[in-house]
């Protein structure tokens, strides 16, 4: 655990990553200290542009669009951690006891992980949405916990069946070690890094579908969020009529965030899978070369 | 030795590091005579597969060779240009690799992995290639008809004899071998070390043959070289390596070798 | 043979699990699920055509389980109801004729970004490290982790709005009646610039990280280097050995992609008023058309399962391993 927090220092893709998040973060909590004007409320006059009063401008109702970002900031990390949270789990689980377990337990697991992946999921998400009716923050990530834990499931799986069979948890079963014990102590804390990019990947995966969701009119109108942002924006032709900032805030900070998280992504996929490094040393190794100081 | 085949001269290879190098072959030196077997031994990581690496220039960053020559038939191979060494390549040094179920395409059919190099090198046309390709089969008693079969349709050692097959398409002057029977059981590494020695005879090509199986290197090779930690420690004819051991490591290396084939080798290092 | 059969099982069993969830849906919500499910249509449906949706949907008097065969049968007979919006057209027939837009747009898009992305991410495995892969990869993480509507609105933003380049919607100028001729043929292709342009940017970069994954694991593989000992040419060794066996593992990544791409196309036609399913879906979804929201999840459903099958076919194609089995 240790060293991978160390190495993820290390890489540069990470450490950008981490900047981004942690800022978006503290401005997230620090909201209410940052602005003084309600999210939700009208405070200006419709659709104005960016102004020394409303940096970001107003909305089509005069509401400030600075202060509904970094209000929204809020919903989408709550969103985005918490269904993502909620998908780790529930991929780890059933993955791991697939795995491990093997048998009819592992074939009844598949079947219904490959069903789950080849149902389309926003399709799925949509109809699920549309009969909840408007959805708030907390519905849409509870449903999205529920129905996107397959991938998790089935990279989590694979990875259980490559580590099952090494010599440290033979040794557990021949101790009588219970297998919860086997599969928590044991088998858990070595797919860490698997069960961290799946994890990443939900969060980025749960932030662009709740945006997406409220952004084709399924969220609840009375929620402040990115996504309830665009949606607005768009009905009221932010576009068309020039309002540029109402409609590009959102989408830059979606945007940032998505990026951020990414890069910690691809950080810690490199971090697990060596192979996909690259380092200083190609750089020490090409100015070797150059200098004449060796050969290929 | 006089006009020796290949020449590794003072060959100093490095892996290069981020701070500090990690000197994989030091100033290593040895000679492989016209139809002679050499083998190279030591333990894994000793610098001996990336010796073997170095010979066709196959090596990758962060290997650098630092300094040294690698001479065949007296040209410097480190001279080469890019286009002569791709036609240097298995047309004076083909290898054979370490996993026999790896080497080959899965996804081409046998009969391509022949034409390509028969196409590059000699520009056969796909029929003139097929003939080849047919005669190469049958030195290693491979069906000719198969050559439309992928990969994954033969057995480990009949796939290990298709490589030795592409490997002489070329009538390659020296062939080297990276342990190129480890993967295999005992049965079909001997079948395929004995065929080697068959074709070496009516062909006349040299093997550079890596291990870290001393006792099957004595019974196979003419003169054995002992790598330690990047440094070639002895070299010597097989008989000696075995009779007489100069070097601690090489004693040490006998050592560790169960008893058991030693009179089976006693009549080998007489011979 | 055998084992395309047991995907094929397999799939008809996924579009059941689908039926279940729309027979399900409005019967477990709080309420009348009839009144849920038909509440939005108003005076307009007569009580006769009322009485024909509720069976279609299976609202019959009977059993669960008979009321669950009731909507399989109309189901498997390709009656999916009628749209409520647009009452009294058939569901199948207001989707369908979107469904056609979509797989244009979606499909084109797709070969594009799936040709573009596997030839970025050869190269950049091929020169790893180098300032082409650098800005590959790097490029790839930005155009991957930005939403579609995001993509979608900044691209129509600039190119549609700001520069005024590219038309900002409708997938050709309504003015013209739909005809073979060039200049309709044109009108298509200049309406389709930024959706196409969006969908690819959203797409090309996933799988240029794929197939660049894949190569730089397969690199060290004995054959990869035998085929370099061989003194094949960088180009040869590079397609037939390195980016063909590579191919294998993009190719099953794409099976699973195909919901994603689904995803940011509905999305993407939103944005750009394209007359495709997303765009069909948005009004059902304003409107409370629900047997249309229930009929385009058993439409998308079939359309993954065929794209899947398109998948399975060809990994089965390229891989000679898989073929005989």
């Amino acid at each position: 655990m240790g060293t991978l927090v160390r190495s993820l220092i290390r890489n540069r893709k990470a450490l950008v990553g981490m900047i981004i998040i942690s800022v978006i973060v503290l401005i997230a909590v620090a909201a209410p200290l940052l602005t003084e004007y309600n999210p939700a409320a009208r405070v200006g006059r419709p659709h104005q542009p960016p102004s020394a009063e409303h940096w970001l401008g107003t909305t089509r109702i005069g509401q400030d669009v600075f202060s509904r970002l970094i209000h929204g900031a809020r919903t989408s990390l709550a969103v985005g951690f918490g269904a993502g949270l909620l998908i780790t789990a529930l991929g780890t689980a059933l993955g791991i006891i697939a795995g491990y377990r093997g048998g009819k337990t592992d074939e009844v697991i598949s079947f219904f992980t490959n069903m789950v992946l080849v149902v389309p999921n926003l399709p799925l998400l949509l109809v699920l949405a549309a009969f909840i009716g408007q959805a708030s923050p907390l519905v849409i990530a509870v449903i999205l916990g529920f129905t996107s834990w397959a991938w998790g499931a089935r990279v989590t799986r694979a990875e259980t069946l490559s580590v099952k069979h090494k010599d440290f948890i033979k040794s557990a079963e021949m101790m009588g070690e219970p297998r919860w014990r086997i599969m928590t102590f044991e088998i858990f804390p070595n797919l860490i890094s698997i069960v961290g990019i799946n994890f990443i990947g939900s969060v980025i995966f749960a932030i662009i579908t709740e945006a997406t969701l409220e952004f084709l009119g399924l969220g609840d109108p009375k929620t402040v969020s990115w996504g309830m942002m665009l949606y607005n924006a768009q009905k009221a032709s932010a576009l068309s009529v020039g309002a540029w900032w109402d409609i590009l805030t959102p989408c830059f900070a979606l945007a940032l965030l998505g990026i951020g998280l990414s890069l910690l992504n691809f950080a810690v996929d490199e971090i697990a899978n060596p192979r996909l490094r690259t380092g200083n040393r190609l750089s020490r190794w090409t100015t070797l070369i150059r200098t004449g100081e060796g050969r290929l | 030795m006089t006009n020796p085949l290949l020449s590794i001269q003072n060959l100093t290879i490095d892996y290069v590091g981020e701070t500090a190098d990690f000197r994989a072959v030091d100033d290593v030196s040895f000679d492989v005579a016209q139809g002679e077997i050499f083998g190279l031994a030591g333990e894994s990581g000793c610098g001996k597969s990336t010796i073997a690496f170095a010979i066709s220039r196959l090596h990758k960053p962060p290997a650098l060779i630092r300094s040294g020559r690698i001479l065949l038939e007296g040209r410097d191979v480190l001279d080469l240009d890019q286009a002569a060494l791709r036609s240097f390549r298995w047309r004076e040094v083909a290898m054979v690799f370490q996993s026999a179920m790896n080497s080959l395409n899965p996804v081409l059919r046998v009969e391509a992995q022949f034409h390509d190099v028969l196409r590059t090198h000699l520009g056969l046309t796909r029929t003139q290639a097929r003939e080849r390709t047919a005669e190469m089969l049958r030195l290693v008693d491979i069906p000719p008809d198969r050559m439309r079969d992928y990969p994954h349709q033969f057995s480990g050692g009949m796939r290990q004899r298709i490589v030795i097959a592409i490997c002489l398409a070329l009538n390659p002057k020296i062939v080297v071998m990276d342990e190129p029977t480890t993967a295999l059981d005992v049965v079909v590494q001997r079948e395929i070390l004995q065929r080697i020695n068959e074709l070496r005879r009516t062909f006349g090509f040299s093997v550079l043959f890596i291990t870290h199986d001393l006792g099957l290197m004595v019974q196979f090779c003419d003169r054995i070289g002992i790598m330690l930690a990047g440094k070639l420690v002895e070299q010597n004819s097989a008989g000696n390596i075995y009779a007489q051991p100069q070097h601690d490591y090489t004693r040490k290396l006998w050592a560790s070798f169960p008893s058991l084939h030693s009179a089976d080798l006693m009549k080998v290092a007489a011979s | 043979m055998v084992f395309l059969l047991r995907r094929l099982g397999f799939y008809l069993a996924a579009f059941i699990a689908a039926a279940t969830i729309n027979f399900f849906l409005p019967r477990l919500m709080p309420g009348d699920p009839i009144e849920i499910m038909f509440s939005s249509a108003g005076a307009e449906l007569s009580m006769e055509n009322l009485a024909a949706l509720k069976l279609t949907f299976g609202f019959v008097d009977g059993p669960l389980w008979q009321q669950y065969l009731t909507y399989l049968q109309s189901i498997f007979t390709g009656d999916l109801g009628r749209s409520i919006k647009y009452f009294p057209l058939p569901v199948t027939s207001v989707l369908g004729h979107a469904l056609v837009w979509t797989i244009g747009l979606m499909g084109t898009a797709t070969i594009i970004s799936f040709t573009l992305g596997t030839f970025l991410g050869i190269l950049a495995a091929w020169r790893r490290g180098s300032v082409f892969d650098i800005v590959v990869s790097v490029g790839a993480i930005f155009a991957t982790s930005v939403p579609a509507v995001v993509t979608s609105l900044i691209v129509l933003f600039f190119f549609g709005f700001t520069l005024g380049w590219f038309p900002t919607g409708y997938a050709a100028d309504p003015a013209l009646d739909p005809a073979f001729t060039l200049t309709y043929i044109g009108s298509l292709l200049y309406h389709g610039v930024l959706p196409m342009v969006t969908l690819c940017t959203v797409l090309t970069g996933g799988f240029a990280v794929t197939m660049r994954n894949n190569m730089i694991n397969l690199l060290g593989e004995d054959y990869i280097v035998m085929a370099r000992a061989k003194g094949l040419s960088d180009s040869r060794v590079m397609l037939w050995y390195a980016a063909r066996n590579a191919l294998l593992p993009t190719v099953s990544s794409l099976a699973i992609a195909i919901g994603t791409i689904l995803g940011g196309s509905l999305v993407t036609e939103v944005v750009y008023n394209y007359p495709g399913l997303g765009n069909i879906l948005y009004q059902a979804i304003l409107a409370r058309d629900y047997p249309v929201i229930q009929g385009q999840l058993l439409i998308m459903t079939i359309a993954m399962l065929v794209a899947n099958f398109i998948v399975d076919v060809s990994y089965v194609l390229l891989d000679p391993r898989l073929r005989g089995a």
